[in-house]
């Protein structure tokens, strides 16, 4: 079952109903009712008549429901934590006053600091021991020949 | 709906433009009126000017104003019920001109003819037109 749709209202077609109108530019119209066709060939513009579906369209009639819900379900905001940051750590985060982080920071500074300090010292020892000492090995004997 | 003196335009290339309806051939219920797929009597009213070219070939069959011959409607303003319920109309009434044995005198067809000619035994018409009105028919019809 092939249901047409008209040309000039929009409204569906069913089998056995309808008339069908051929222009002379041999152009096909359909007709859902004699009101339609009478309004058609009176050259009305489906536009400005408000029971057609064009109008309704143009005017957003019939529709407004739909895109309220869409837009209420949008608005909604979630929070949650991301990749390296749970959301605890995160309040925490936004709820430290000025002096707080200021506090930190220092803190973080002066640690930054001493453990540079420290790594120094460390790498002096081991840079100096490497130049002077180390077993005599020769390049084949340390990939594993035994030597002639 | 065509009867005597109805006017139809005539659509194929054998040269008439227009022609006046003389008689509709009776069938068994067509009360005198003639309905598309019917096959009519006319005279032709205006054609297209025969020129000398053309009237020296030999496979030429050009019509004058004021020949007899027989035509078949193809389209008519009067809606046509369908067997699926539709009505179907078109803007004017236009037909097909034939010789004796009831072929087309022209050779091509300019514009849209009824599907209902396929119907009533006029295949050949309704395959040369270059548009065919929309129909499709009920399933109990097509077995």
């Amino acid at each position: 079952m092939k249901v047409e749709i008209d040309s000039f209202s929009g409204f569906r077609i069913y089998p056995s109903k309808g008339k069908l109108f051929v222009r002379g530019d041999s152009k096909v119209f359909r007709f859902s009712s004699s009101k339609n066709a009478s309004l058609f060939l009176q050259r009305k513009n489906p536009r400005k008549i408000a029971w057609t579906q064009v109008y309704r369209r143009m005017h957003k009639k019939g529709i407004t429901e739909e895109v309220a819900k869409k837009r209420s379900r949008r608005t909604v905001k979630h929070q949650r934590g991301i990749v390296g940051a749970d959301l605890a750590a995160i309040a925490a985060k936004r709820n430290q006053t000025a002096a707080q982080r200021a506090q930190f920071r220092v803190a973080a500074i002066t640690k930054a600091k001493t453990d540079k300090k420290e790594k120094e010292v460390k790498k002096a020892k081991p840079t100096r021991s490497a130049a002077t000492g180390g077993p005599k090995v020769s390049k084949q004997g340390m990939k594993g020949s035994k030597g002639r | 709906m065509i009867g005597l003196k109805g006017t139809l335009n005539i659509i194929d290339n054998s040269g008439a433009l227009v022609a006046e309806c003389v008689n509709v051939l009776k069938q068994k219920v067509n009360n005198g009126w003639g309905s598309v797929g019917d096959e009519i009597v006319v005279v032709v009213q205006r054609a297209r000017p025969v020129s000398a070219a053309a009237s020296a070939s030999v496979t030429a069959v050009k019509v004058r104003r004021g020949d007899v011959r027989r035509a078949v409607i193809v389209r008519t303003r009067k809606p046509v019920r369908r067997p699926d319920g539709r009505l179907i109309r078109f803007d004017d009434n236009a037909a097909v001109l034939l010789n004796n044995k009831r072929e087309m005198l022209g050779t091509r067809i300019g514009g849209v003819v009824s599907a209902d000619l396929r119907m009533k035994g006029w295949g050949k018409i309704a395959s040369l037109a270059p548009k065919v009105s929309p129909y499709s028919p009920p399933a109990r019809l097509l077995t």
